[in-house]
């Protein structure tokens, strides 16, 4: 379902140095199949995981997402591919800090002029899903690590989409926390849900409802 | 909409900014719109008691006094109901360093003003001695008073010999900007300061039984009478309306001036992205959100922010001008008497002004955040969230 | 020159309009040259991001452009009470060369603008936008429309002179005078009522038969049509004066408006009309487009109609 063909990526921050973040990356992801990343930091997992999402595009090559070309859409249809079919949980959770919990995992659904029915039902669900409903008014930035971690599966899971991906998400966890998120794993992949985690956190290896482990060195698969 | 509302809010100070320098504007622009109609509105009912025609000699361009025979000539002309012979002119007095309208009545004559015809029919304009008395205006009372004037008034005559008018009376009129500086007495008590002869009158007032006739007359007037100026009701509206208009206009005119400020002062309060907001733009598109959603909450948030504002600008204006009556900015727009009449600013709602500074405002604001808004929603994705 | 306020604030809002069609100009041309839905270079997507800057404008311009507009009429038939001889718009609009021009040229700019926004809402809808070229295009030339039309408003307030007398609608409009106008007053009246609505039952005939291209040629015709018997027939049973023939005065209080609401449904019936024409669309919407069309049409010639047969309820004769 995904595919990634002589992918490369390369940014400059500046105008005298040029990062070559992904050298030539071929790979293939079958629909449900739950892989993993791993490589440290630097290595080029995150810019994977950046253009599964469209939110970055190659400097060469095709990302093929459900036989779209998604490497050449424009902005606009990149969003609207993102709202359809991505649920994307952020290293820092980018959660909104001021707003409620609920305000939060609403996000996603604000430009689909939802009537406030349908809108609700789909925030009941997820916000029961991952057990976070009892803070629903909360503001944000009062939650701990761990529940704020949930509104950002919620958020991520509230549109209903194909692909989850995960940017290392239990890098400000403790074990506790994190053994959590690998249940809540489960429970994603049961609803067959194609899953991509970048991570160096080796609670991650050898775990055996993962299907692929992908090792990625300098930009490179070696693995 | 929601969303913008809560952002907004969530903007506090900045909002308040804003909101409050848009307020100010509105609400200067609405009062300086609505004294003016008010204005507008009281002249017009003075002027609908002016006489439809007046006929006034002029000598070497200058007004002067045209002879009273003249009225029998007048009266021949077809579609005249009615000629009058006005007597009427200013008094300076000194001391006060104000003008007074000194108006002449006859009680057996046809008044050119409703209100004068009831003064005419109310007072005895002869004291039991055969004295001369006048009625006196509230206004030129407490000028009088002030100069320790009470019962009777001294008016200097052209020689330089006093005449003693008695004060029989104080009135009241309907419209005050007429009555407060008037003085009512007989023609001949008139005629007697002004050193005016029997013979001859300050203007003739002209009635037409048929107002659509007014213009036809009028050009009869000026043919028969080519060193007279003839000066019609319409003519005299025309003439206010433009005046209230280039006043309006140069306050206008200045007001693009705060206007354009305005624009750069938002303009650059909008564009001052703080990294909160480019943030949460980043994290909104990462979501799904298009430019195109980030553009219409923007706009929301514009337009709540700048609709709101001129309500609220339009309120206070509301109240400060029929409320309090205006104090400071009235003073710019009454300039044209010299004795300062207070009179009450009357309630003309007008839905046209509203419009009208809607119009000056709101369009522009949401102009000024039209760029701002588009760098906002154009940010990429990827560089803020990293 | 007048400088009253309404008129001031139209000239600020022009030049409000001016300076950022100047920017929007500056990008289609740009965008016009050198788009290429293809490229994945800088140059594209920069010109990607500006395309949202000069469409946002556009839009800005038409939402504001619109209600402007009746306050533009609005100041006309203000103005007229100052200007000698004018008892309503059509006056102010005759007191100089360019009045009609004016009103013309706003009228032709609201269609274009209003037909760029839907150009421009199908093509947001396609991933390859393939209209964009297009639509860039068509604004580049509406850009000089508009430019023109600024340019012409402030020339002919300015040329306004107050001290000059005009004529009124009844004689600018009249079948006696020898303008071109009155030409087609001296058309007889069942041939215009004929005409009128033979147009109309064409336009409902094509509606059910679902061809476009006719349909919206018959919408064109329709406005000319509307236009010409509004002032030379319906007009008059508005006024219940044969001789008032006056596309302005209805406009006014004392006929309760009803020419904006009259304005108004004839604008968006025909304008929806042409639309389902000249716009490729998904079937959807071009029924939507249909629908609207026939349905604000219908309007129109309802309300319209109501005028005359009232009249003739009322007092048993026709004018």
């Amino acid at each position: 379902m995904i595919e990634f063909k002589g992918v490369i990526k390369s940014y400059a921050p500046n105008k005298t140095t040029v990062v070559h973040a992904l050298n030539g990356i071929d790979l293939s992801i079958k629909e449900g199949e739950v892989v993993v990343l791993r490589g440290a930091s630097g290595s080029g997992k995150s810019s994977i995981l950046s253009l599964i999402a469209a939110l970055s595009k190659p400097t060469s090559g095709e990302v093929i997402v459900d036989t779209k070309k998604i490497s050449k859409l424009s902005d606009n249809f990149a969003s609207l591919y993102r709202r359809d079919n991505i649920g994307f949980i952020f290293q820092k959770y980018n959660l909104i800090p001021n707003l409620s919990v609920r305000d939060n995992i609403l996000l996603p659904l604000v430009p689909l002029n939802l009537n406030a029915k349908e809108a609700q039902a789909k925030l009941q669900s997820v916000m029961e899903m991952f057990e976070i409903g009892h803070k629903a008014d909360t503001i944000v930035k009062n939650l701990s690590g761990g529940e704020q971690q949930r509104v950002a599966i919620a958020r991520a899971n509230v549109n209903n989409p194909k692909i989850i991906l995960a940017d290392e998400p239990t890098a400000n966890l403790d074990e506790k926390l994190s053994l959590g998120f690998i249940e809540i794993l489960k429970e994603l992949k049961s609803l067959k849900k194609t899953i991509v985690i970048a991570t160096h956190d080796p609670l991650f290896f050898g775990l055996d409802f993962v299907d692929r482990e992908i090792e990625i060195h300098n930009g490179s698969i070696v693995r | 909409m929601e969303y913008a509302i809560n952002a907004l809010l969530r903007q506090k100070y900045k909002s308040i900014f804003i909101s409050v320098v848009f307020v100010v504007l509105t609400f200067l622009l609405t009062s300086v719109f609505f004294i003016v109609n008010s204005m507008k509105y009281e002249l017009n009912s003075t002027l609908d008691a002016l006489p439809q025609i007046i006929l006034q000699a002029t000598k070497g361009g200058k007004h002067y006094d045209i002879e009273t025979k003249e009225v029998a000539n007048i009266l021949e002309i077809e579609g005249v109901s009615d000629a009058v012979a006005r007597v009427w002119g200013y008094y300076y007095f000194q001391n006060a360093g104000v003008n007074f309208s000194l108006v002449g009545i006859d009680s057996y004559e046809t008044q050119s003003k409703e209100s004068l015809s009831k003064i005419a029919q109310s007072y005895e304009l002869q004291t039991q001695e055969g004295q001369p008395s006048m009625l006196i205006g509230e206004g030129v009372q407490k000028i009088m008073k002030k100069n320790y004037y009470k019962n009777y008034f001294n008016f200097i005559k052209n020689d330089g010999s006093f005449k003693r008018v008695e004060i029989a009376g104080v009135f009241e009129s309907e419209t005050e900007l007429e009555s407060n500086d008037m003085i009512v007495m007989s023609k001949e008590t008139l005629r007697d300061i002004f050193e005016m002869p029997e013979s001859q009158a300050t203007d003739i007032i002209i009635k037409i039984a048929n107002p659509s006739e007014i213009s036809t007359v009028a050009s009869k007037l000026k043919l028969m009478y080519p060193n007279c100026l003839v000066i019609t009701k319409e003519d005299l509206k025309v003439s206010y309306e433009n005046i209230f208009n280039y006043k309006s206009g140069v306050f206008l005119a200045l007001f693009v001036i705060a206007l354009f400020t305005f624009f750069i002062i938002i303009y650059d309060k909008v564009s001052g992205l703080s990294s909160e907001e480019k943030r949460e733009v980043g994290i909104l598109k990462a979501l799904g959100w298009r430019i195109d959603d980030v553009l219409k909450e923007k706009f929301y948030e514009s337009f709540i922010l700048s609709f709101v504002s001129y309500i609220l600008g339009v309120i206070l204006a509301f109240a400060f001008v029929y409320t309090l009556q205006a104090p400071l900015l009235r003073d710019i727009f009454i300039g044209y008497s010299e004795l300062k009449p207070s009179f009450e600013l009357p309630f003309v709602f007008d839905i046209q002004t509203l419009f009208l500074v809607f119009f000056l405002s709101v369009p522009i604001y949401i102009a000024a955040t039209i760029i701002p808004s588009w760098r906002v929603a154009t940010l990429e994705s990827d560089e803020v969230i990293r | 020159m007048i400088l009253s306020p309404e008129v001031l604030t139209l000239f600020i809002l022009n030049a409000l309009f001016a300076f950022f069609a100047l920017i929007a100009f500056v990008l289609s041309v740009k965008i016009f040259l050198k788009w290429d839905t293809n490229a994945t270079d800088q140059t594209q997507y920069q010109l990607e991001k500006q395309s949202f800057l000069s469409a946002t404008i556009i839009k800005y311009i038409f939402i504001i452009k619109v209600p402007l507009f009746l306050f533009f009429i609005f100041t006309m038939d203000k103005i007229s009470g100052i200007l000698p001889g004018a008892m309503c718009a059509a006056g102010v609009v005759d007191a100089t060369a360019y009045g009609v021009y004016l009103i013309l040229l706003k009228i032709l700019n609201l269609y274009i603008f209003a037909y760029w926004l839907v150009l421009h809402n199908e093509d947001m809808k396609h991933e390859t936008q393939p209209y964009t070229k297009m639509k860039f295009g068509l604004f580049i030339v509406a850009f000089f429309l508009l430019m023109s039309e600024i340019v012409l408003e402030w020339v002919m307030f300015s040329a306004i002179d107050i001290q000059k007398v005009v004529d009124c609608c009844g004689v600018i409009y009249s079948s006696t005078t020898s303008s071109y106008i009155s030409m087609l007053f001296r058309i007889q009246t069942p041939l215009l009522l004929a005409a009128f609505y033979g147009n109309f039952a064409l336009i409902v005939l094509f509606y059910f038969l679902r061809k476009k291209e006719i349909f919206a040629l018959f919408n064109a015709t329709f406005i000319i049509i509307s236009l010409i018997t509004l002032i030379s027939f319906f007009g008059t049973y508005i006024y219940e004066l044969p001789t008032h023939r006056c596309p302005f005065c209805f406009l006014q209080k004392e006929y309760h408006y009803v020419g904006y609401v009259l304005y108004i449904f004839l604008f968006i019936g025909t304008f929806y009309g042409l639309v389902t024409g000249f716009v490729k669309a998904s079937k959807s919407d071009v029924y939507r487009s249909y629908k609207v069309s026939m349905l604000f049409t219908f309007l129109y010639v309802v309300l319209l109609s109501i005028y005359p047969l009232f009249y003739y309820i009322k007092n048993g004769v026709w004018l």
